[in-house]
């Protein structure tokens, strides 16, 4: 059944590329596996399974696991829906990291950071990536590549025979066996847009997350993906990426989008992940994010405080007034966060506009009396 | 995107501590008067270690314990301008850059964008107004999970901008025991901490 399946996929790759858009209908054909039996512990996929295991053990410990039941229960309910048959195997767990993430295990442990959730803008786009990994589930590829680590580590060992040029060698080929393959990868990705469409998914979303990240990434990377995201490093080139994906998706029309549902699974997350992102200074990338956001939800306060706290922050020519204009924007608004106050605070203090930066010091400690940095705010007014 | 993760990490440390073996030599620093950089004076009333090279990035870093342990970390005679952290940030990262006009919130917020580059967790817990080298500086308490191995750290540090160049102490532990069992200590040297005209 497994060997039928891997066939198909085979073949709808040979047909997509020659007969193009009419080959992203052949895609919803695509059988998947029969759900995995355990395998035998004294097996190497039984060995695999069992170290991942113990993985996901410490991951339910982890500090860095978001307890939000809701999103859990979201998140789990997305990837059965893709998943199938495979669903009662598939557990999600929700992580606190702030960049672009997600992950898969051989045993069906899968891991979403909050860096994805806030960059995706639907339920549509975030199916897209869940469908990726599970596609790298259903072709069992962490079992290829461990098979391809231990052919690549027994040629370390016949390099180590040669000292320190044999030690380089080892380094190499355990450093190429990160990852899964770029084929791999396409082939996940190709999975991943079959279970959308089968699933319900409005399929056009998938190219969109790449095209975005792409536009944020390029920010500081001067188009060049590859040369940043952990993602982008093992996985074919974005603009490949988008394009197949895409070129799959061209015969499909309407399909489920799930904004609204996805901005409510998020919303007690929002202040957080916002948080979260500015935390990591890099600006560049936080405002090309940012900018895209705030097109979308312009009246959203968070987002206006956020964005002007990035340009505050990063103070070229022209940001403290852009920053500026964000934070009475939000203030207008009315569901501006305390902080917002803050930035206005320090703004004012650096164009020497005391009274105003004291006034604005005071709402601050105001809304926020227990902030961390009351003390050094009341030592300002 | 798979279990690539936990290959990286243990590739990376395995990596780090190799290089840093190799690059990174330990001398220990003496109980007395310690200059750091080019013109911080530091009275010492026990021995530390002092790490240098590729694993301190360049930053004069003291242990107790160790360093994967214990960091009390020297960022000295930062002038405006100048990237603050390693000298070499990572490929692709865009540098922390440390402007003369930075307010402490803004040094708080540099510091805190190098210790989550990693995807470690980042809280502050207390920002305060501080003696620091003789004058008004500022002085912070956080805390932080680092991500390759989940420990809860605390840590405290005193900064200050004098004459357009920023000077920052920070000291990080393990949360329950070996942070409350140097902080006495580390905060009585900084308080020692002096320039050298």
């Amino acid at each position: 059944m497994r060997r039928r399946a891997l066939i198909g996929c085979a073949q709808c790759l040979a047909l997509s590329s020659l007969l193009g858009p009419a080959a992203s209908r052949a895609q919803s054909s695509w059988l998947a596996p029969p759900r995995f039996e355990r395998p035998d512990v004294a097996s190497e996929e039984g060995g695999l399974w069992a170290m991942m295991d113990r993985e996901e053990t410490r991951l339910r410990r982890s500090p860095f696991i978001l307890r939000d039941a809701g999103l859990q229960t979201y998140l789990q309910d997305m990837a059965s829906k893709l998943a199938g048959s495979h669903a009662p195997d598939v557990r999600v767990y929700p992580v606190r990291t702030p960049f672009f993430n997600a992950s898969m295990a051989p045993n069906g442990m899968m891991q979403v950071w909050t860096g994805l959730l806030l960059r995706v803008d639907n339920e549509a786009q975030l199916a897209a990536v869940l469908g990726h990994e599970i596609g790298h589930y259903m072709q069992r590829h962490t079992l290829e590549r461990l098979r391809d680590i231990k052919s690549r580590s027994a040629f370390g060992m016949f390099m180590s025979m040669f000292g320190l040029v044999g030690l380089v060698g080892q380094m190499a080929a355990i450093a190429g066996a990160f990852g899964f393959s770029r084929d791999q990868e396409r082939q996940a990705d190709h999975i991943g847009l079959a279970l959308m469409r089968q699933a319900g998914y409005d399929t056009r979303e998938a190219a969109k997350v790449w095209d975005n990240l792409r536009l944020e990434l390029a920010a500081v990377h001067g188009g060049d993906p590859s040369q940043r995201s952990p993602l982008f490093a093992s996985h074919p080139g974005s603009a490949e990426r988008s394009g197949t994906l895409a070129e799959l998706a061209a015969g499909d029309s309407g399909g489920y989008l799930g904004e609204e549902e996805h901005r409510r699974a998020l919303a007690g997350l929002q202040a957080q992940m916002l948080d979260d992102e500015l935390k990591r200074g890099q600006t560049n990338e936080t405002l090309a994010l940012l900018n895209r956001l705030i097109e979308r939800q312009p009246e959203r306060a968070d987002l206006l405080y956020s964005r002007g706290e990035a340009r505050r922050l990063r103070a070229a020519v022209g940001d403290p007034e852009l920053a500026y204009a964000d934070f009475e924007r939000a203030v207008a608004l009315g569901s501006e966060p305390a902080e917002c106050h803050r930035a206005l605070g320090y703004l004012h203090r650096s164009r020497d506009q005391a009274d105003r930066a004291r006034e604005a010091f005071t709402r601050y400690i105001d809304k926020a009396p227990a902030a961390p940095d009351a003390a050094l705010i009341k030592s300002l007014l | 995107m798979n279990y690539k993760n936990i290959f990286s990490r243990l590739a990376i440390m395995g990596l780090a501590l190799l290089l840093a073996a190799c690059a990174a030599p330990v001398t220990r620093v003496e109980v007395g008067e310690a200059t750091i950089g080019k013109r911080l004076a530091v009275k010492v009333d026990a021995a530390w270690n002092q790490f240098g090279g590729g694993l301190t990035n360049g930053v004069p870093t003291w242990t107790m314990e160790g360093i994967t342990i214990d960091a009390l970390s020297f960022y000295t005679d930062i002038k405006d301008g100048q990237t603050f952290g390693p000298s070499n940030p990572p490929k692709g990262r865009q540098p922390v850059i440390f402007k003369a006009s930075m307010q402490p919130a803004d040094i708080v917020a540099m510091f805190q964008s190098l210790q989550t580059q990693d995807g470690s967790s980042f809280t502050l817990d207390k920002l305060e107004p501080a003696q620091f080298l003789g004058g008004q500086g500022f002085r912070f308490e956080y805390s932080t999970v680092r991500k390759v191995d989940e420990v809860p750290l605390k840590g405290v540090a005193y900064g200050r901008v004098r004459d357009g160049e920023l000077f920052l102490v920070s000291y990080s532990a393990p949360r329950l025991v070996f942070f409350p069992r140097y902080q006495p200590r580390v905060e009585g040297l900084i308080k020692s901490v002096s320039l050298r005209s």
